[in-house]
């Protein structure tokens, strides 16, 4: 049955995706739910929550606050948290229960802005989508608010999409200067699905590779080979000249896909993937190998967090 | 700007009264800050138990989530533990069933196809119990899950799942300060499985927990009382057993959260009920027990039990008559009663950190007698971004999120599954407290 899962737990979703793009950049984030979805991006998928302190708040919206639409109040305690906290900017990052009750972010943010110091970023993400598309939307809010068309300073390299939920420890983080200067950057490098969409949407040129892949291709890839992870993985050890299907149960741009590759949506479609694909290796996740568990083929572990939670 | 966390002393709340607890001290009046101190509030099933995993309590239980994918993604710590392997199953919602409500009306198919999975498995091992778990979303759309459950059992008649029971569990996080909050729901949906069966006057219902009660003085108690069935649902290895607790005389409620599926069982199977509320003063202790005892129509032999809870205290404070607390509220208690506790028993209470419920006001004020300049905090607090740790001058902290607010000092985390209960739990709690001092000290 589509969206039924029966092996797999759900990949991290949009709100996740979008908290991690801010988490590092100095600001005041606002979850804008009752409680749960704050959880689960703190005590689950956002890997650096543990060891440092940061500004991130659940609205802690009640059946009531939902029920009679209580922006203003919810403006207010945004209020009342800015003048106490020290923070670059406002970050509102959306989940279901805004999305079922139709919340209206250009005008949340326009209701904040009107009460604090600060740029207010709104992130209308809603918990149904996956972690990519959070990412770009926030990708998209922030260039919108902050990038500049030109600065004094167009050197240095600017990775985009080095996030922890695709990449792990591995990530590498983005800052509110590296959105400043990303439409003028002699150098912009797409390193995730997100990435990409972040880099057209700069209207920049930017190359696709991850740098940390490309430096360290896995050991003991032979004949046909599938990966499933983010579709920049996939590019990236294709590129290096192996023979590769890529399959990804997020985004795969047109510009990426060749014959063989395959965005996937169900368990099933994994499934059915490998046993009509006759691989000798796959490079996937280890928690996905309880799908099939009769590929007799050989089998590279790469972690993917927002597959599985490994880091 | 000030740099500093928000606090208010134990005397300054006292002397506003109940009326005038300070916003900064109380829930719903700002943002909620995330921190690992404030993990379990965000999410209860994160940490403990949770809906999820108080849901599949239930013997011979499976879990189906029905919702956004959010809700449900965490869920892998919980899958990752033992006995929930094949447990859990997610239906995912996207956006045109918030719109439509598709997401309902493939219910029932996916609990067959999800019992299906199960018989191809290598235990073939059906469950007796499906839990639908729903969220915020079906709760703003207004959903009858109950008719919806009643559709899925409906639709198993006639096929080899037939009997299957199906019902709901609701991760309502936006009601959790309302008169049914998800863990009051949550017990109320497991025992509404139980039917009315013939009575036992020698068996007792232990309620609220979701993990034995274990090594406590209460069992011994009852089964000097002539008790000769003492159920409580985490020892009921099968579905039938479970549906023993029907049987009960009585039932003994040791969390206010099953309060209100004590009143349905006493409703519903005349099973009437006895609190017991988690306390740390022996002499509270005590009283209580002498409350159930005239109840069960006996007297439970406790001195031995006092004393040596008594003299679990006498030997801490011989060894570290000044000593100085700070606790939290991810504890198997009431901070605010742990506090005046322990500032009863001649002990320092320098810092609390919990949300300051009204009904708590009573605690405060008798503590502001003893220690008026302990200061209280809100976990939830904005400003807690900035607790200093350096300004605190405790020896010992308890409660995890205490410990998360005071790396460098020894901490008993007392927040484990397995709830302590009367003696046993200040006799352990003050050993516990000794232990890690000691250790410290090595």
């Amino acid at each position: 049955m589509k969206g039924l899962r029966k092996v797999l737990t759900p990949f991290a979703p949009d709100q996740s995706g979008a908290s991690g793009v801010v988490y590092s950049m100095g600001a005041l984030i606002v979850i804008i739910d009752a409680g749960g979805c704050t959880g689960n991006i703190c005590g689950f998928d956002e890997l650096r929550w543990r060891d440092t302190r940061s500004a991130v708040f659940s609205a802690g919206l009640r059946d009531m606050d939902a029920i009679l639409g209580r922006d203003e109040l919810l403006a207010s305690k945004i209020e009342s948290a800015a003048s106490r906290i020290d923070a670059s900017f406002v970050a509102i990052i959306g989940t279901p229960v805004p999305a079922t009750i139709g919340t209206d972010y250009k005008a949340l943010k326009k209701l904040i802005s009107n009460k604090v110091t600060i740029p207010v970023v709104a992130i209308p993400t809603n918990g149904m989508k996956t972690y990519n598309e959070g990412e770009w939307e926030a990708y998209k809010a922030l260039i919108d608010e902050f990038a500049k068309d030109s600065v004094e300073d167009e050197s240095g390299e600017i990775i985009v999409g080095m996030t922890p939920l695709t990449y792990g420890d591995d990530y590498m983080d983005i800052t509110l200067d590296d959105i400043k200067r990303i439409k003028s950057s002699k150098k912009l490098v797409a390193a995730s699905s997100s990435g990409i969409d972040a880099c057209i949407y700069s209207g920049n040129d930017f190359e696709i590779y991850n740098p940390v892949v490309r430096a360290n291709i896995p050991d003991g890839i032979t004949g046909k080979t599938l990966v499933c992870h983010d579709e920049v993985v996939g590019k990236t050890i294709r590129d290096a000249g192996i023979d590769v299907d890529i399959a990804t149960f997020f985004k795969l741009h047109d510009s990426i896909k060749r014959d063989g590759d395959r965005k996937l949506t169900e368990e099933d479609d994994f499934v059915a993937m490998v046993k009509e694909g006759g691989y000798d290796t796959i490079v996937a996740d280890i928690c996905l190998k309880e799908l099939v568990p009769d590929f007799e083929g050989k089998w590279i572990d790469l972690k993917c967090f927002a597959v599985s939670g490994r880091s | 700007m000030k740099r500093e966390a928000v606090f208010y002393t134990a005397k300054d709340v006292a002397e506003r009264g109940k009326q005038g607890i300070p916003d900064e001290l109380l829930s719903g009046k700002s943002l909620v800050y995330s921190s690992p101190a404030t993990l379990a509030y965000n999410s209860p099933g994160a940490e403990g138990f949770g809906v999820k995993r108080a849901g599949l309590s239930v013997p011979e239980s499976v879990m189906l989530i029905v919702a956004p994918g959010c809700c449900g993604r965490n869920t892998s710590l919980i899958s990752n533990m033992p006995g929930y392997k094949n447990r859990f199953f997610y239906l995912e919602m996207n956006e045109a069933d918030l719109v439509t409500g598709r997401h309902l009306t493939k219910v029932p198919g996916a609990i067959k196809e999800v019992l299906e999975f199960l018989k191809g498995t290598a235990s073939h091992k059906l469950p007796k119990v499906v839990m639908i778990c729903i969220t915020c979303v079906d709760a703003l759309l207004g959903t009858d899950m109950e008719r919806v459950c009643r559709k899925a059992e409906d639709s198993l008649k006639d096929s080899e799942f037939e009997g299957t029971r199906v019902r709901p569990c609701y991760m309502y996080a936006l009601t959790r300060e309302g008169r049914r909050p998800p863990m009051v729901h949550v017990r109320q949906t497991i025992y509404s499985l139980l039917e009315p069966m013939e009575k036992d006057p020698k068996s007792v219902n232990i309620i609220g927990g979701f993990a034995p009660l274990e090594n406590t003085e209460l069992l011994k108690y009852l089964k000097n009382a002539g008790i000769e069935n003492i159920r409580q649902i985490s020892t009921c290895d099968t579905y039938e057993e479970f549906l023993c607790m029907a049987k009960a005389n009585f039932n003994i409620v040791i969390n206010p959260e099953a309060r209100a599926c004590a009143e349905d069982m006493h409703n519903r199977l005349s099973i009437p009920y006895i609190e017991l509320t988690r306390v740390y003063g022996t002499d509270k202790i005590a009283a209580q027990y002498k409350a159930l005892a005239n109840v069960v129509g006996t007297v439970f032999e406790d001195e031995e039990d006092k004393a040596e809870a008594d003299g679990a205290i006498a030997r801490l404070k011989a060894e570290y008559p000044d000593l100085t607390f700070n606790i939290g509220e991810c504890v198997n208690g009431n901070p605010f009663e742990l506090a005046l506790s322990l500032a009863r028993m001649g002990f320092k209470v320098e810092e609390i950190y919990a949300t300051l419920a009204p009904e708590n006001y009573v605690f405060v004020k008798k503590l502001a007698e003893l220690s008026p300049s302990t200061k209280l905090y809100c976990n939830m607090e904005p400003t807690m971004l900035y607790y200093d740790i350096s300004n605190s001058k405790a020896d010992i902290t308890i409660g995890k999120d205490a410990g998360f607010y005071c790396p460098d000092i020894p901490n008993v985390s007392w927040n484990q599954d397995t709830e302590p209960l009367g003696y046993q739990g200040v006799r352990d709690l003050m050993n516990r407290v000794y232990d890690s001092l000691k250790e410290d000290r090595k």
